[in-house]
C-alpha cells in the first residue's frame, strides 16, 4: 500500500487549535507531526503587571482549565517570596483543586473521549431491557433502569426519525473500529446525556468555595479570601459547606458509579488498545494536595519516570525541587518563535515568528519542554504510575483491582487505553479526597484555627519563583521574573505543551507525535483511531477561540500572525 | 421569567472577549432585576451548558464570524444559529456555545428563548482590552438589550 498522509485539521473546521498530521504506509502510521494552530499571547500581556495580579489574567487562558491556571500563578509569587500557607487556606485550595478535576475528567471522558469508541446509531438497535440488565450487573446506581434507558432511545429515535441525528455525524458510526455491543452502547449514551447534570455540581462546589465559576475570586498571596464562620449566615457557615457535602458525595457516586465502570467496560472491549498509543513512556507528575502550612508534605507523590522503568523513578518530594526546577528547559527549534537554544522557562523569549508549517523545520505554536534534554508524557496516565511506583495508599488499590478485573498489568498502562483507565482512576481518587479535604478543613475549622491567610506584600526588588500544579492534564507551570513589585517575564508552561510538543533540536518527537507512530488504521479516509489516540491525552491547546459561526458552516476567524 | 445575558468570549484577545467586556459594562452601569443573571461564562463551553438550561430566556452576547464592518450588531433567534450536526474536535476547547445548545437540545433542555447579539470582531490578536471600534459601540449595544429587556420583558431598568 502507498504511504499517503493524513491531516487532521480543525482549522478547518470550527475553532481549530491542534492539528495533526500523519503519514500513513502499510497499513499503519509511520510519522507524525503535533502542530497547535494558536499563538498564546498571555506572557506578553503579562509583563508590566503587578505580580499578585497575575493569576487573575491567568485563569483566561483557557476556559476549561481557568482554576489550574489561577492557582500556579499565584504559587509562583508564592514560591519566589517563600511564602507559607495557613492549613485552611491549603484545604480550600486543595478542595477547589479536586472538584476541578472531577468536574473536567467527567466533561472530557463523555463528550469528547467516549464518542470514539460508542456507536450511537448502534444504541437504536439496543434492548432497554437487556441494557438494564447490564448496568445493574455494573453497580447499582439508580440511573440505570429499563424505563430511563428505554426514554434515552426514544428520545434518540426521534432525533434519527426527524434527521436530527445528523449532528453527530462527524462522529465515525458504523466504522469497522466500532465494536461496543448496542447495549453498551445505549448505556454510555444514556450516561453520556446525564454526565453534564453532575459536572454542574462539581462547578457548584467550586463557585461556593471560590466566589464564583468559572472564574474564582479568591485566592490572595499567601491563602484565601474565602471568609469560613459556622455560625455567621453572611459567610461560609454550616449549611453550605454541608451543601458542599452533598455536592460531593453525588458527584462521588456519579463517577464510582457510572464513569468509571463505563471505563471499564470500554477498556474490556477494546483490550487491544492497550498495545497501542505508549508514545514517549518517560513520564512527569508533581505531588499535589499540600498537607501543612510548609508545602512539604503532599497527599500524592510526584516524580520522574525514564523509559518506562517505574523500579528507578526518581522522587519529586515538594514543588520546590531543585533538579525539577534546574532541568526544565523549552525548545524552539520547531516552532514558530525566534531563539536558538533552548531556555530554562524564567529565561524564556516570547518572540512570535510565524513561518508557514515546514515538516521539516518550523510546524507549531507550541514550544517543545524538555526535561534533562528528553521529552516526557504529563497526565492522569503519568501521575497514576508515579503513585503506584511509589506505594501511594490512593493509587496502588485502584491499580491492583483493575489489573485484576481486566487480566492487564502495568506495562500495559503506556497505551492509549491506559491514559483513558488511569483518568477515570484520577476521577475516582479526586472524588473521594474532595471529601477527604473537606472532613479537614472543618475539623481544622473547629479546633480553633481562624486564618485564612498569611498576607504578604510585594516588596522591591527581583524575585523569581516557579508555581507548579498537578492539574488535571497533568503538570502545569508558571514561571514568573518581577522587578520593584512589576512582572519582568512570565512563561507558562501547561501540560499540553508537554504532550502536543514538536519535535526537538535533536529531532526526538513530542509524546502526541510519538503516541501516533505504529497506530494501525483501517480506513485512512476516516482515521478513527488517530482521533482516539490523540483524544485519550485530552488536548488542551489553550486560548480558545468560539467566534460563532451564523452560517452553520465550518470555519475560523482565528487569525495567526 | 428567569432571563439570562451569557457573555462568551476570551478576555486575553481583545475583542475576542467582547461578551465578557459587555457583562461587566451591564453590571457597572444598570441596575437589573434579581430574576436577570449576567454570566461571564469565558471559554467555558460545554461546562456552561446547566446555566442555559436553568434559564427561560437567554441573550447570548459573543463575536460572530460574518462578513461586514467590525461594531456591527447581528441578532439572530434560535433557530438562525443552531447547527445542524457536531464537527470533528480535537480538544473540548473546541466545543462552543454552539455544541453547547445541540447537546442541550438533544437533553431536552434547551429553552426556545434564545437569541444571539453577535458583534463583528475588529481584531483578535493578544490583548486585554477591546478595539476602540468596539470600545465605542459598547455603550449602544448594552443600550439595545436593556431597552429589549425593557420592552419584551416589561422589565424596569435603571442606569447607575
Amino acid at each position: 500500500m502507498a504511504t499517503r498522509t493524513i491531516t487532521l485539521d480543525p482549522v478547518t473546521r470550527i475553532e481549530g487549535h491542534l492539528r495533526i498530521d500523519a503519514e500513513v504506509s502499510n497499513g499503519q502510521v509511520s510519522k507524525a507531526w503535533s502542530s497547535a494552530q494558536m499563538w498564546r499571547g498571555l506572557e506578553i500581556i503579562l509583563r508590566g503587571k503587578e505580580p499578585q495580579d497575575a493569576w487573575i489574567l491567568a485563569q483566561r487562558i483557557c476556559g476549561v482549565c481557568t482554576t489550574v491556571h489561577a492557582i500556579a500563578s499565584i504559587r509562583s509569587v508564592e514560591h519566589a517570596l517563600k511564602v507559607k500557607l495557613p492549613l485552611n487556606a491549603q484545604f480550600i485550595r486543595n478542595i477547589i483543586m479536586a472538584q476541578h478535576s472531577v468536574q473536567d475528567h467527567i466533561v472530557h471522558f463523555y463528550h469528547l473521549s467516549a464518542m470514539d469508541w460508542i456507536d450511537v446509531l448502534s444504541a437504536l438497535k439496543a434492548d432497554p431491557k437487556k441494557t438494564a440488565a447490564l448496568a445493574q450487573s455494573l453497580s447499582d446506581w439508580p440511573g440505570n433502569s429499563e424505563t430511563e434507558f428505554k426514554a434515552v432511545q426514544d428520545k434518540l429515535t426521534r432525533f434519527a426519525a426527524s434527521g436530527k441525528l445528523g449532528i453527530f455525524a462527524s462522529g465515525y458510526w458504523g466504522h469497522s473500529a466500532m465494536k461496543l455491543p448496542p447495549e453498551v452502547n445505549l448505556m454510555a449514551v444514556a450516561h453520556y446525556l446525564s454526565a453534564l447534570d453532575y459536572q454542574r455540581k462539581a462547578a457548584q462546589i467550586v463557585a461556593v468555595l471560590g466566589g464564583k465559576n468559572p472564574h474564582i475570586q479568591n485566592l490572595v498571596v499567601g491563602g484565601v479570601a474565602t471568609a469560613i464562620n459556622v455560625d455567621n449566615l453572611a459567610t461560609l457557615n454550616m449549611e453550605r459547606l454541608s451543601l458542599i457535602r452533598t455536592l460531593m458525595e453525588e458527584t462521588r457516586d456519579f463517577v464510582k458509579k457510572v464513569y468509571y465502570p463505563d471505563v471499564l467496560a470500554i477498556a474490556e472491549a477494546y483490550k487491544e488498545w492497550f498495545k497501542y498509543g505508549a508514545g514517549v513512556t518517560s513520564y512527569l507528575a508533581v505531588p499535589e494536595l499540600p498537607i501543612d502550612e510548609d508545602s512539604k508534605g503532599f497527599t500524592l507523590p510526584g516524580g520522574i519516570i525514564t523509559k518506562g522503568d517505574l523500579a528507578n523513578f526518581r522522587p519529586v518530594r515538594t514543588q520546590a525541587d531543585e533538579y525539577l526546577i534546574n532541568n526544565i528547559q523549552e525548545s524552539v527549534a520547531h516552532a514558530w518563535f525566534d531563539g536558538t537554544a533552548p531556555l530554562q522557562p524564567w529565561k524564556g523569549e516570547t518572540a512570535p515568528n510565524y513561518t508557514d508549517f515546514k515538516p521539516d523545520g518550523k510546524y507549531s505554536w507550541c514550544k517543545a519542554p524538555r526535561l534533562a534534554g528528553q521529552p516526557v508524557q504529563v497526565g492522569p496516565l503519568a501521575q497514576i504510575l508515579v503513585g503506584y511506583a511509589a506505594g501511594n495508599g490512593w493509587v496502588k488499590p485502584l491499580v491492583n483491582e483493575a489489573n485484576a478485573k481486566l487480566s492487564i498489568g502495568i506495562a500495559d498502562y503506556h497505551s492509549t487505553m491506559g491514559r483513558i483507565l488511569t483518568r477515570g482512576m484520577r476521577a475516582c481518587i479526586m472524588a473521594d479526597l474532595s471529601l477527604e479535604q473537606l472532613d479537614k478543613l472543618i475539623s481544622n475549622i473547629a479546633s480553633g484555627d481562624q486564618t485564612y491567610a498569611n498576607p504578604t506584600e510585594i516588596p522591591n526588588g527581583e524575585f523569581q519563583g516557579v508555581g507548579f500544579h498537578e492539574a488535571a492534564r497533568g503538570s502545569l507551570s508558571h514561571w514568573m521574573v518581577f522587578k520593584n513589585k512589576k512582572i519582568t517575564n512570565y512563561q507558562a508552561v501547561v501540560p499540553s505543551t508537554w504532550n502536543a510538543s514538536p519535535r526537538d533540536e535533536q529531532g526526538a518527537m513530542g509524546p502526541y507525535e510519538a503516541s501516533l507512530v505504529g497506530t494501525p488504521v483501517a480506513d485512512p479516509e476516516k482515521p478513527l483511531e488517530l482521533l482516539r489516540t490523540v483524544h485519550s491525552f485530552d488536548p488542551c491547546i489553550a486560548c480558545a477561540v468560539h467566534a460563532v459561526d451564523p452560517a452553520g458552516k465550518e470555519i475560523t476567524t482565528v487569525k495567526v500572525l | 421569567m428567569k432571563i439570562l445575558i451569557f457573555g462568551a468570549g476570551n478576555l486575553l484577545l481583545s475583542d475576542e472577549g467582547f461578551g465578557v467586556h459587555a457583562i461587566r459594562y451591564l453590571e457597572q452601569h444598570y441596575r437589573l432585576p434579581e430574576d436577570v443573571e449576567l454570566f461571564d461564562a469565558g471559554t467555558l463551553g460545554l461546562m456552561a451548558t446547566h446555566k442555559i438550561e436553568e434559564s427561560d430566556r437567554v441573550y447570548l452576547l459573543d463575536v460572530v464570524a460574518a462578513e461586514g464592518e467590525p461594531g456591527t450588531v447581528l441578532r439572530y433567534a434560535k433557530a438562525d444559529f443552531m447547527l445542524n450536526r457536531v464537527p470533528l474536535k480535537l480538544s473540548p476547547h473546541q466545543a462552543g456555545v454552539q455544541e453547547m445548545l445541540l447537546i442541550s437540545e438533544l437533553r431536552g433542555r434547551c429553552p426556545r428563548d434564545i437569541f444571539l447579539l453577535g458583534v463583528i470582531p475588529a481584531t483578535t490578536e493578544p490583548g486585554e482590552t477591546l478595539s476602540p471600534v468596539l470600545q465605542k459601540r459598547l455603550p449602544e449595544i448594552a443600550e439595545t438589550l436593556v431597552n429589549e429587556l425593557r420592552a419584551s420583558a416589561g422589565l424596569s431598568i435603571a442606569s447607575r
